[in-house]
This record gives C-alpha cells, structure tokens and sequence, in this order.
C-alpha cells in the first residue's frame, strides 16, 4: 500500500505538533516534520530541527519529496509581537518553500495556516467578514505579513493549477489545552478590558483546529476559507461564561495593564489589541458549502470547554 | 370647594388654583369663566390602577393629563396583544451547562422560549415573557448575567434588546405621543428597505422612534435593523450599546447581509447632512445620498418603503451651523467626514407630538431588469418626492407641534 508522505512545517507549535500526533496514528500517512525549536507537544514521527528561512528548508523539502504539505508556521511567532527581522526571515523562508513546491511535481496539495487577523480589526469593517471582503483601516505588522504570504500563495497557485493550494483563516484558536495569547489571556482569574468596548469574538475550538487541517488535507479544494465555530459572543458574556471577573480600564491604562501582563509572560501583541476594541466576526458559508467542513463545537461551547465547564450539559 | 367660596378669591388665587388642577386654556380665562370652570372640575378618582410600565406619577410640563392616559390605553394594548405570542403554561426545557433550568415561558407553537429557539428572536421581536415593563426584568437580567443565549452576527442581544425597546416606549408613548399610519405598507415577512427623512441634530432620536414604530404597531412586532455611521463604531460606551439594541453599521456589506437574511433595514440615506439640517430647513428632504438603497433594494427584490418622519427634526432645533466646530471634532476623529455640526441649544428634547406615516411600498422590477445608476438616482428621486410630500401633507393638517 502506497503511504502518502506528508511534510509538517512548524511542528513544533501547539497545532503543529497535535496534527503530527494525530496524523501519525493514520495508517495511510507518514509524517515528516520540521521546526526551528523544541516541539512543545511530543510526537514520534521524524522530527528535523532545521531553520525555516534559509534555503535549508527547501532543499529539505527537496529530499523528502512530500505529496501534501502542511505549512502552518509560515509567519514567525515573534511577528506577531511586532518584533521583525525573523519575521521578515520567515518570510523569505515561505519564498524558498513554495520555491520547492513548484519544482516538486508529486506534491498535489499544500494546506497553509493563516489567520483571521488578515482583515485587521478596524471600526470600519463591515459587521460579517468574507473571504472576499478587502481589509480597512491600517493593518498592523502581522496582518500586513499575512498579506504578503497569501500572495505569493495565489501567485504559486496561478502557477501550479494541478495543485490544490488551500488557505484556512483561522479565528484564535481556544480551548483547554491551547496555551496562545489570546487563551491565556481569557483565563486570567481577572481579565483588564477596555472601557466603553465590548467586541464580538469568534473562535475555533482547538480539536475542531486540527480536524479542519486534517479535513483540507483529505479534500483537496483551492482556494481561501474562514474557519471559526458558528455563533459570536460578546467578550463580556465570554468573561460570564468563564466565571471571570473583568476589570474595565480606561485606553491607556488598558494598554498599561497589557504591558504589566508581559512582565508575567502573558504577551498580548498588537493586533489583539485591536481585536479587544473593535472585534471581529467572520462568515463561514464558505468552510461549511465548499470546503465541506463542520465543526464540533460552537463559538459558545468552545468557551465553555476552555474554561472547564460541560458543554454537552447544556441542552 | 364651593362656587361662593371660589367667587370670594382673587383671579390671581383661582388661576393658581387652575394651575394646580392643570386647567387647559386657563391663560385665556375672564374671573367668571375660572370660576365655572373650577367648580364643574371633578378631583380624579383615586381608585384608578397606577400605570406600572410607564412612568408612574412623574408629571412630565406640557404634557396634558389626557395623553398619559391615552399612553397608558396604548401602552396595555400593546402588553396584550404580545402576550399572544407567549404560551404562559410551558416552561422552556433548555439547561445551562450545570443543568440550571431557563424558566422562561415557550413562544406559542414552539418548545422553546425566545432565546433558545430556532434564532427568529433576530428578526421577530417577541418579549420573553410576553410583557414589557419592570415586572420583566428580574429573569431577564438572570439571563443576561448568566449570558445563557447566542447573539446574532451583527450583534444584536436580545435581551438588552428588549430592555432597551421597553425603556424607550416611555419616549415613545408618554413623551413623544407618536403617531403612526400606513403600519400595513410594512411587509411581515421578508426583507423590505424603509427609507425616512433624517433629524435630530443631537441624538439620533428618529432611528430609534421607526423601531419601535414598527415593533409596536406591527401585527408581527418585526425588528428594524437601523444603519448608522462608524462613527458609532468608534465612541466608547456607544459602539456596543447600539449593536446589542440591533443596529449595524452603514456599509454595502452589512446591508446586503442584512437584506439577504430577511430582515427589514431601516436607512436614512440623508446621511449626516440631514441630521446638521438647522430648524430653518427642517421637514425639507435632501438628496438621499447616491440613492444606493435603491440598488440593495433591487438586488435583494426587496420592497422599499418610504417613510415620512414628523418630529424628529424638531426636537432639538439646531439654531445654528457651525464649520469651526467640525474643524474641532476633525481633530479628535480625524477619519470622519463631519462637514458641519449643528448646534442646539436645548439639552433636554423637545416634548414634540410625532407623527410617521409609512407610504406605499416601492416595489422591486423584474428579475432580469437592471438598474442602472441613472435608474438608481432616478428612482432615488422619486422616493424622495413621495417622502417630501407626505411631510407637507402632514405639516399641513398639524395645528401645533406639541
């Protein structure tokens, strides 16, 4: 029996690593993996440590000779914080993947990881995002990044139309296990918001996260798609949902307060701020009717979940 | 009081005596006629039932005795007719994640209570426990704290909602009187674009008082998703408050979404240039914006309806129109497109008498007929003439504006 061989990039961020561990218990797949650092989840599938941004990656790639790849650390951990020449490293790394890609003839479908900070969080954004939709208001570093990496996607697309190039926006992933800012964050036993806002927020559950690659990776479809559960909450009704106390600050001392929070290890970057003041709600029609996904978990259960309460119990 | 002991008074005492009682046209009254009229005045019964949901005894000056009453008459109906939609017998069988029953009662023909159903709540207005008024507010501020419901996708909360709609009908009712005609031009099912002359100068009253019109006089009490401008977005305080009630905001996007889910939109395509108007130019319609509404209309095959809106640029009559200050306000927002502001002298609005009157719908062309942007503005026009002469109408029948 033919073993499909699939390549991992950024295997060793919390996603990363969980699609390994549970794409490696698939009988018709082998996994190759590759990150910069230590994995943070374990996995026994080969693991290379190899740079991303270097031409490292694509003469790895070159080797290994993957049919489906999984590029999910396509934009540095610390462009997210606003910090950016690796950010702008990875960037080139992304350059040199895709590079590969082209001259690979058995790759047949390539799965990127990108993120709903894509359509920024401006006050004039319309009230439901869709794939479609251009962006307002200034973007921040990382939007600005993503920008730049969905473009070389559609340009590699144009190039290679017998492969099947998938992008998920990913809503912030969330759940009980997760540790990225934004879950962090939430679960603070008292949680700094800005006074006089109170943003829509959407999420994805963690297992829904991996479900969703998996799904793209068993159905090839070009194209772009929004993955978020279905239904929105209000951050104060999220804080409710999680018995947590919020404390309403005025703009600067939010800012402040977020600030302090790093001196914890609780980095808040900036286009979470964003997202704390004006939120952001994104349609996924497309995920369910095109891409044929459907999640588990609603915005509402994901909370719930996250912070330890029964989801199932509520009927 | 007897009529001697009224006589033996100076005109001076009768008039407080007049003043007190709140005797209408007692300016106008020779001593005699005081006189008269004092002694045929019946103190009012005791035994009448104070009014809960309204504004109990607060006298509100100029408004006279006989619209508290006809509020209160309004305001009952209004109470019995929702509570048709309500089964009181059935309780809703959702539980909460610790297994906390929702206690509310079901909507009619259904197993489930407003906030747990099927998501009409979005589009049909229907009071969770099929009564508006203060004696409504303990579960619903169970609910809200224990946010045991979704909200839609542009925000609305139906619980903030609904205490919002029952707050502002003591506006609606007790303060503003409005009077409503041609409710049946509103469809009762579908998406439908009504189209109303913009007022105001300080607070967008107008958006608010078409809701309700709709909520309240409507055989189905339907939600009016009013749009508004990001500068809502923007302000503290406001930007949630005005998506939880059920507005959105105006961008192509959002009113296609809207429209696309069957929801009545609610616009005023005068935009801000409308809401600056000084008193002078009030009740004089502008040009409805590029007439894009039209075009939503058309390609959603909705029907547009408009609205002729009598009081709303009354309320606060803006005396002047000042270019400085909207230099000033550039400097804060910088992004806004505020040309003008007007200013008002009043903080407290006028107890203006409201009427609006919704005029016979516009009804979409043919599927394969298009619009062009000649059409758009043409048919723009047209709805803007139906509005400006239903006003004058309106203005023409009035005998006073309070």
């Amino acid at each position: 029996m033919y073993m499909q061989r699939v390549l991992i990039t950024g295997a060793a961020s919390w996603t990363g690593g969980n699609l390994a561990r549970h794409l490696e218990t698939r009988p018709d797949l082998e996994v190759f993996a590759v990150d910069d650092q230590k994995p943070r989840v374990e996995f026994t599938s080969e693991f290379q440590r190899l740079s991303l941004d270097r031409l490292t990656l694509a003469r790895y790639v070159l080797d290994v000779r993957p049919d489906v790849v999984f590029h999910l650390q396509s934009i540095h951990p610390k462009s997210e914080h606003g910090r950016n020449t690796e950010a702008e490293e990875r960037i080139v790394g992304s350059l040199a993947l895709f590079g590969a890609i082209e001259r690979l003839d058995t790759i047949r479908r390539v799965i990127v990881k990108s993120d709903t900070a894509f359509y920024g969080a401006s006050p004039r954004n319309p009230s439901v995002l869709k794939e479609s939709t251009r962006p307002q208001g200034t973007p921040s570093r990382f939007q600005r990044d993503l920008t730049e990496m969905e473009r070389f996607i559609a340009d590699a697309a144009v190039r290679q139309p017998d492969t099947a190039f998938t992008v998920l926006r990913f809503a912030p992933i969330f759940g009980p296990r997760v540790g990225n800012p934004i879950s962090r964050y939430l679960t603070l036993p008292s949680v700094p918001t800005l006074l006089g806002f109170d943003p829509r927020l959407q999420f994805i559950h963690e297992s829904d996260a991996i479900a969703a690659l998996e799904h793209a990776g068993d159905h090839p479809v070009s194209g772009t798609f929004n993955i978020a559960g279905h239904g929105q909450l209000y951050l104060s009704r999220i804080l409710r949902l999680g018995r947590r106390i919020p404390q309403p600050l005025p703009g600067r001392l939010f800012d402040g307060a977020l600030n302090g929070l790093q001196r914890l290890n609780i980095s808040v970057p900036d286009h979470l701020r964003g997202l704390l003041k004006h939120g952001r709600i994104v349609d996924t029609t497309e995920m369910t009717r095109t891409l044929g996904f459907e999640p588990t978990y609603t915005c509402r259960q994901t909370v719930l979940s996250a912070y330890g309460r029964q989801p199932e119990g509520e009927r | 009081m007897t009529r001697d002991q009224l006589a033996s008074m100076t005109k001076r005492q009768l008039l407080g005596i007049a003043r007190d009682r709140n005797l209408r046209g007692r300016s106008t009254m020779s001593k005699a006629d005081l006189v008269d009229a004092l002694s045929d005045h019946k103190e009012p019964a005791d035994t009448e039932t104070p009014d809960v949901h309204g504004l109990g005894g607060i006298t509100i000056p100029g408004i006279a005795p006989e619209d508290r009453a006809e509020a209160r008459a309004r305001r009952d109906a209004l109470n019995e007719r929702l509570s048709e939609f309500v089964d009181l017998d059935t309780h809703c069988d959702w539980q909460s994640a610790e297994g906390h029953p929702c206690g509310l009662p079901v909507l009619t023909n259904s197993h489930r209570c407003g906030l747990h159903g099927d998501g009409s709540i979005a589009d049909r207005a229907i009071p969770l426990t099929g009564k508006l008024g203060f004696s409504a507010w303990p579960p619903l501020w169970r609910h809200l704290s224990l946010a045991t419901y979704d909200i839609d996708a542009f925000g609305l909360d139906p619980v903030v909602a609904e205490m919002a709609w029952h707050l502002l009908n003591m506006l609606y009712y007790d303060y503003f009187r409005v009077e409503v005609e041609g409710i049946e031009n509103v469809p009762m099912d579908g998406g439908a674009v009504l189209v109303a002359n913009h007022g105001g100068a300080a607070l967008p009253y107008d958006g608010a008082m078409l809701s309700l019109a709709v909520l309240n006089e409507a055989a189905v009490p339907r939600r009016v998703r009013v749009i508004g401008t990001e500068i809502f977005n923007m302000l503290p305080g406001v930007s949630h408050l005005y998506r939880k009630v059920g507005a959105a905001y105006a961008t192509r996007d959002d009113a296609r979404e809207l429209l696309r889910r069957g929801h009545i939109l609610g616009v005023f395509p005068e935009g801000e240039r409308g809401f600056m108007k000084p008193v002078w130019e009030a009740y004089r319609v502008g040009r409805l914006g590029r007439g894009g509404f039209a075009e939503l209309a058309e390609e959603a095959s909705a029907p547009i309806v408009p609205v002729a809106i009598i009081g709303s640029e009354e309320v606060h009559p803006a005396v002047m129109v000042s270019k400085r200050l909207a230099k000033l306000v550039r400097l804060f927002f910088p992004e806004q497109r505020v040309e003008e502001i007007a200013i008002a002298l009043n903080p407290v609005p006028l107890p203006i008498r409201w009427h609006i009157r919704f005029l016979p719908p516009v009804m979409p062309s043919k599927p394969d007929h298009h619009l062009d942007s000649l059409d758009q503005l043409e048919r723009a026009e047209d709805v803007r003439r139906t509005i400006q002469s239903a006003l004058d109408d309106i203005l023409s029948r009035r005998r006073t504006a309070f």
